[in-house]
């Protein structure tokens, strides 16, 4: 049976005057005033029929105002019919998770940020609620923060949604799920709803968020997931910008290199990037980018605007923003950086004496000149040059083919990486698998090796790109799963990762891993000479090699990790700081700081987190500690929209048909008839009161006229 | 000034006046001041005096001996001087009584009555003055001396409105009453047979009077403005009609304009003037039918 609800039930408390003409009919109707008057001889006495006309025709006017003034009292109130196969009749737990992450700052065709049709979206939710109903409101980017609104209070619950803008975090659906779905558990209320309002990014709906949904489903809950938009905007962004700055090409002047994404089915070509110290433009150039290329290009830049070692202190730290041609994501198209001093990388290449000279591919690939104008400097050394190695001689050390090490030099090794110093290894046909497998690599990177494994004859493995951007390929253009190479490669140490902290750069297409990367270590399971191919005879090899040791310098020079919004800064110290550490940002962002041991060195760590993308300066009783950029992440640049539909279809049968997608602003204003506002009646209501009053209006002008 | 006038002229402000004698003199000045260029101020037969010629005044008033005599321009003055005997009939009757906006309908009788003798008197003409109602009656003989304004101003201030109208008794008798040929003004709302009224002009005219009726109403009267049924009870007979006034409202008005078109026709048949005021008609509409009576008379 439908089901009649008044959205706005607080008008019903005027239907007392709908009594109004009753009242006054009757107290008409009491007792008859004495009006004394002289020409009553001109008055003529009704007739009994006419009097009888006149009161039925009272009567009916009675009735048409009281009905038009109920049924306008009633339209005031909205009310609305709710169909009989409604999903809800009862009051109900509603939950909306709102995302109003970075990604809802984009601009829409139309001209409009995806927050705005958000808030619409939300804004029909609230509205349609009913007496009763509690709502509760998340946010997609304080997913680790409790249920940020909650009551049921229209109002108030709609002007807090009115305060929200899309922010510069990340979005945390998962946990951002999970606590809007505890919420709603906990309601004492047996109908429970849960709306997601979001843009469905790609980036966001990781497997834990999926599976938020699933369990909500599952425990009774219905989900109602509303995507904002359909589109997949194209959008291109900064995702790194490495802050050591190296000499350009040929060892002339300086160049920056940032890591650049183009998300579109669409080359962007000539995007325009401009490097500014403070106001003034150091650097910058153009970079073309294929339709979804990720990857790194470098740029010139004024070697004046850096500072040197001498200078280098906390405080006169060159701090440069990167900006970009703005697009779809304008939040995106700015990165901060804190440059490094320009160094050049001291490399200690380890090699086995075995009769004759070893080849030096890898030597010359790293200093041609043999001068460092290059930002390399290579020294050869056998393996028992390892027991006097530490930081103060060399930044990586790259094992080149060397069968095993003496224990000795492998515990040296092993405290030079506890130092921040970087190891690139690289295999050949004298290296002893199962040593390294069982004895070095432990503790540095999970890897497993096994035997040699040369290609059929006259065959050759070929080397292909397995993910996109990573550093070590910073120096090549290719794609994930393009040939590395043309170069003949036809033997290596066959590997397995054991575990996620180890990843698979580069392998063959076959599927065995060639290049592994592990923090401060990167292990090269082919060989740098011309034992097992022509790689070193390929335009790819210098790069690839200057990659292997840019890696894990960059890993070992402590450079810290991309710092993100939404996460608390944090510094590397050299010495131990004393007083209190205080962290200033952006905006009136403060902080302290908390220090702990890390390495030889400290680390500062802000308590709380980073509000907005920029630079966040350490101090300690006025004295600069360190600078560091804080950018958004690059989670959020990539526009991409996921079908909603396969979050529903991932779901267990029995959750699935608590699942609905309302894809469109009608299809949720329908739904919300259906379950939630009804039919609403106003409109049919106040047409009536209008005609009644109409009729009210002819049956007393008629009267006057037959009178 | 002209708002002055107006005012001075306005029933509902004069009545707010206490003194009689003072809103007689008002009216009737506020009235003449209206009236400057007006061929009813006053020149008669018998000199009073000269005045010096001013320019605009009229020429056929120049002394044309005294010009010749002297080359001085001088204007005749004359004393007015007429044998018009006025007689004022005021119903006194419980139906004049009524008033729906502050003023009764025997007030406007009594403040007109008066501002009538005022400029009556003011014109060295003799009035005279009856109130009239069922079975009593009083009356003041017609003097033209202005001292005879404190008498009248006595008996208008005495009047009260009481008892029914009765033209065939009361008229008839000031009829036989009045025995000089003069002017005779009723003051009444006429609420009687409109034939009685009729046999009662009849009979002042049979006398060689002329006749000048003003057929006082209240504005409710005219137009019966009420809103809620009520039960309407007759002033002077005491009968008492339940009736709803939105419906018969029309139907009022139509039998009210038949009466007062009825007696129009009676006071046109019998020679006299008839003059339909309601309360909140300014005065000089009533003084100014006096005036052209008076110039048709002499």
């Amino acid at each position: 049976m439908p089901l009649l609800s008044f959205l706005n039930p607080s008008f019903l408390w005027a239907l007392p005057v709908t009594a109004i003409p009753v009242l006054l009919h009757l107290l008409s109707r009491r007792k008859l005033p004495e009006v004394p008057f002289p020409t009553t001889n001109f008055l003529r006495i009704l007739e009994p029929r006419e009097i009888r006309r006149i009161r039925l025709r009272e009567i009916l006017l009675l009735i048409l105002r009281t009905l038009a003034l109920l049924l306008l009292v009633l339209a005031f109130a909205r009310p609305a019919v709710t169909p009989a196969n409604a999903v809800t009749n009862a009051a109900a737990a509603v939950g909306l998770l709102l995302d109003e992450s970075e990604s809802m700052a984009a601009i829409e065709e139309h001209g409009r940020p995806r927050i705005t049709e958000a808030k619409g979206r939300a804004r029909s939710l609230i509205e349609a609620s009913r007496a009763g109903d509690a709502i509760a409101i998340a946010y997609a980017s304080r997913g680790d923060e409790p249920v940020a609104e909650r009551g049921d209070d229209r109002v108030r619950l709609r002007r807090a949604l009115e305060r929200v803008e899309a922010t510069p975090q990340p979005a945390r659906m998962a946990a951002a799920l999970g606590s809007l779905r505890r919420t709603l558990e906990r309601s004492p209320l047996s109908t429970r709803e849960l709306y997601v309002v979001s843009d469905f990014q790609r980036g966001n709906w990781s497997g834990e968020a999926r599976l938020e949904v699933t369990r909500a489903a599952a425990a009774g809950t219905r989900v109602y997931l509303v995507p904002v938009t359909a589109a997949n905007l194209p959008n291109h962004a900064f995702e790194a910008i490495d802050p050591d700055v190296r000499p350009g090409p040929e060892g002339r002047g300086m160049e920056l290199r940032a890591r650049l994404v183009n998300h579109a089915d669409a080359p962007s070509d000539r995007i325009a990037i401009r490097l500014r110290e403070g106001d003034a433009l150091v650097g910058g150039g153009d970079v073309s980018l294929r339709a979804g290329e990720r990857r790194w290009a470098a740029m010139p830049i004024e070697p004046k605007a850096i500072r040197t070692a001498a200078s280098d202190t906390a405080s006169a730290a060159t701090r440069i923003t990167a900006e970009m041609d703005v697009d779809a994501l304008p939040t995106d198209d700015e990165w901060y950086a804190v440059l490094g001093t320009p160094r050049r990388l001291r490399v200690l290449r380890i090699v086995e004496a075995r009769g004759s000279a070893p080849p030096r591919f890898a030597a010359l690939a790293l200093d041609p000149s043999s001068n460092g104008a290059s930002g390399f400097s290579v020294e050869d050394e056998s393996p028992a040059a390892l027991l006097t190695l530490n930081k103060a001689r060399a930044d990586v050390v790259l094992l080149e083919d060397v069968a095993a090490l003496s224990g000795d030099a492998e515990a040296r090794l092993r405290a030079f990486l506890r130092d921040g110093g970087g190891l690139v290894v690289a295999l050949g046909p004298h290296s002893d698998p199962d040593y390294y497998s069982k004895r070095l690599f432990p503790g540095m990177i999970d890897l497993a090796l096994q035997q040699p494994e040369r290609a059929p004859e006259g065959g050759a493995l070929e080397l292909r790109a397995r993910v996109a951007g990573h550093a070590i390929l910073e120096g090549l253009t290719v794609g994930v799963g393009t040939p590395l190479s043309q170069a003949r490669l036809t033997g290596l140490v066959r590997g397995a990762v054991t575990s996620p902290r180890a990843e698979v750069i580069v392998q063959t297409s076959g599927g065995l891993p060639v290049v592994v990367a592990a923090p401060r270590v990167a292990i090269f399971l082919s060989s740098l000479s011309d034992d097992w191919g022509e790689l070193p005879f390929s335009g790819a090899f210098v790069p690839l090699v200057r990659g292997l040791v840019g890696h894990a310098a960059r890993a070992a020079s402590g450079a810290p990790a991309e710092a993100v919004v939404g996460m608390p800064p944090r510094a590397r110290l050299t010495g131990a700081p004393s007083g209190v550490i205080r962290v200033r940002g952006p905006g009136d962002y403060s902080s302290t700081a908390i220090v702990e041991a890390e390495g030889t060195g400290y680390r500062a760590v802000a308590l709380d987190a980073a509000p907005s993308p920029g630079f966040y300066e350490f101090d300690a009783e006025r004295r600069a500690l360190a600078t560091v950029a804080v950018n958004l992440d690059p989670i959020e640049s990539d526009l991409t929209v996921l079908p909603v539909d396969s979050i529903r279809s991932a779901a267990a049968p029995a959750a699935l048909s608590r699942i609905a997608i309302l894809s469109s602003a009608s299809a949720l204003e329908r739904h919300l008839r259906a379950t939630r506002r009804g039919e609403e009646l106003w409109l049919p209501l106040l047409l009536a009161a209008a005609l009644l009053l109409a009729g009210e209006l002819l049956l007393a002008s008629a009267r006057k006229l037959r009178a | 000034m002209s708002n002055d006038r107006a005012r001075l002229l306005d029933p509902h402000f004069v009545s707010k006046l206490a003194r009689l004698d003072l809103r007689a003199r008002l009216v009737v000045e506020g009235f003449l001041t209206g009236l400057h260029r007006s061929p009813y101020h006053g020149f008669s037969v018998e000199f009073a005096e000269h005045r010096q010629y001013m320019p605009g005044d009229p020429l056929r008033h120049l002394d044309w001996k005294v010009l010749a005599k002297s080359d001085r321009k001088y204007l005749k003055q004359y004393q007015e001087e007429t044998n018009l005997r006025a007689h004022l009939l005021v119903d006194t009757s419980a139906s004049m009584g009524y008033g729906s906006r502050g003023v009764t309908k025997l007030d406007y009788a009594r403040q007109l009555a008066a501002s009538l003798a005022y400029l009556i008197l003011g014109q060295h003409d003799a009035v005279g003055l009856f109130a009239f109602a069922q079975g009593r009656g009083e009356q003041i003989p017609a003097r033209s001396t202005m001292g005879h304004m404190r008498p009248l101003l006595g008996l208008l201030e005495r009047m009260k409105a009481s008892g029914g109208t009765d033209f065939t008794a009361s008229l008839h008798a000031l009829a036989e009453r009045i025995t000089r040929r003069g002017l005779v003004m009723i003051l009444s709302d006429l609420l009687d047979e409109p034939e009685k009224v009729a046999q009662a002009i009849h009979h002042f005219r049979h006398r060689r009077h002329e006749v000048l009726v003003f057929h006082i109403l209240d504005p409710q009267e005219v137009a019966f403005d009420f809103n809620r049924e009520a039960v309407y009870v007759d002033v002077e007979g005491g009968a008492r009609v339940t009736t709803r006034p939105r419906e018969l409202r029309d139907d009022y008005r139509a039998r009210l304009t038949e009466w007062r078109d009825r007696l129009r026709a009676i006071c046109i048949e019998k020679r006299a003037d008839y003059v339909a005021l309601t309360t909140d008609v300014p005065y000089d509409r009533a003084l100014l039918e006096y005036l052209g009576k008076r110039s048709r008379l002499l």
